[in-house]
């Protein structure tokens, strides 16, 4: 059994469903604040000039103190400003819903959360699929997520770049992690900073990532290549 | 296991300089002892600066043999040794093509819009399994 709805653009899956509504409504929440899809969200006033941040809600100048953190700590190659200067927070927003929604199944043993293809699992061993850049109708590989491995974030240039500006030379980057929001960010990250970015992040973080560049040749570090291994074998 | 694989370089390295320090100081005990022979004994090696960061290692010997050697101080280096070990290397698409055979759980991509979500492996999935 699994639950499925539509939020922040994209569709979110959880299974088996467990506390849908909460989840549910911690994304919903999350959007009406942060959505520049809405011209009525707090962050589209930041934008319009309408609110300053100064006055802005604890949960949106939280969120902006951490994605700026996270733009110092990758040398800019993940940021929250648009080139136009508008506070964009898409990049982070999902993966601080998923979060959340982990600490609301933080009782159940086991389940696995997929929101836009950023995954997210607790329990058993799982093992995910990852699309191949070229033809997302097919796998371009597997990994097996377990232990203390339990994220997975994949960006890309091909399907939606409007959190990423800039082009690094890569098609697509997943990123395995502990945490969802270093996922996420560092796969940002990487496909906009490209090869400096890539090699910057696996030396400063316990992360595994698979990146493939846009001729379609692939990188991986050893720890990703394991995680295909293990894939393999069950 | 490749963070202990780069430790175990780090201490490799680490090692020869301070098997040196070790025989040192046992060659300079007043005794007639030969200068390679070993003393039953723990030490520890001074600290030093290697291209990896800050590094300090242990030696037990015994038997006039070192028998361990443990890593006392890796302090940097344990950021340092992700990234000694860590870097993403070129990769063939006919070794990661085998692990599709594998039935998945969920699929991982790049954020999917709801239009691009209808024909993706993960809705074919969430169908699958409703």
């Amino acid at each position: 059994m699994i639950y499925v709805f539509e939020t922040m653009g994209t569709v979110v899956s959880i299974e088996p469903p467990l506390r849908v509504r909460e989840i549910e409504a911690v994304f919903a929440e999350l959007n009406e604040r942060f959505s520049l899809y809405r011209a009525d969200s707090e962050l589209s006033r930041i934008a319009d000039g309408s609110l300053s941040m100064i006055d802005a809600s604890p949960e949106l100048r939280g969120a902006y103190a951490r994605a700026l953190e996270w733009r110092a700590l990758t040398a800019d190659a993940f940021t929250p400003h648009r080139p136009d200067g508008v506070v964009d927070l898409s990049g982070i927003v999902k993966a601080l819903a998923m979060d959340a929604a982990r600490d609301l199944l933080a009782d159940s043993e086991h389940w696995i959360l997929n929101a836009g293809g950023d995954v997210l699992t607790s329990g058993q061993e799982a093992t995910v699929g990852i699309t191949d850049p070229f033809d997302r109708t097919r796998l371009l590989t597997s990994v097996r997520l377990g232990g203390s491995r339990r994220a997975v974030a994949t960006s890309g240039t091909a399907e939606r770049g409007d959190h990423i500006w800039g082009r690094g030379g890569f098609a697509q980057v997943t990123v395995v992690a502990d945490d969802i929001i270093q996922a996420d960010v560092l796969a940002t990250a990487i496909i906009a900073g490209g090869v400096d970015s890539l090699n910057a992040s696996t030396s400063s973080w316990d992360i595994d990532v698979l990146a493939v560049d846009l001729a379609g040749n692939l990188f991986a570090t050893p720890g990703f290549t394991s995680a295909i291994a293990s894939a393999l074998v069950t | 296991m490749r963070r202990r694989a780069a430790i175990g370089s780090v201490i490799v390295s680490a090692a020869v300089i301070t098997v040196g320090w070790v025989i040192g100081t046992v060659s300079s005990t007043p005794a007639a002892t030969p200068a390679t022979k070993l003393t039953n004994g723990t030490y520890a090696g001074s600290v030093e600066q290697t291209r990896y960061g800050p590094v300090q290692v242990e030696l037990v010997v015994s038997g006039d043999k070192i028998t361990d050697v443990k890593a006392l101080q890796l302090t940097n280096a344990e950021q340092r040794s992700i990234e000694i070990s860590n870097e993403a290397a070129p990769i063939l698409r006919s070794e990661v093509l085998a692990a599709q055979s594998a039935s998945v759980a969920t699929v991982s991509g790049a954020t999917f819009t709801t239009e691009g979500y209808l024909t993706s492996l993960q809705s074919a999935l969430d169908k699958a399994k409703a």
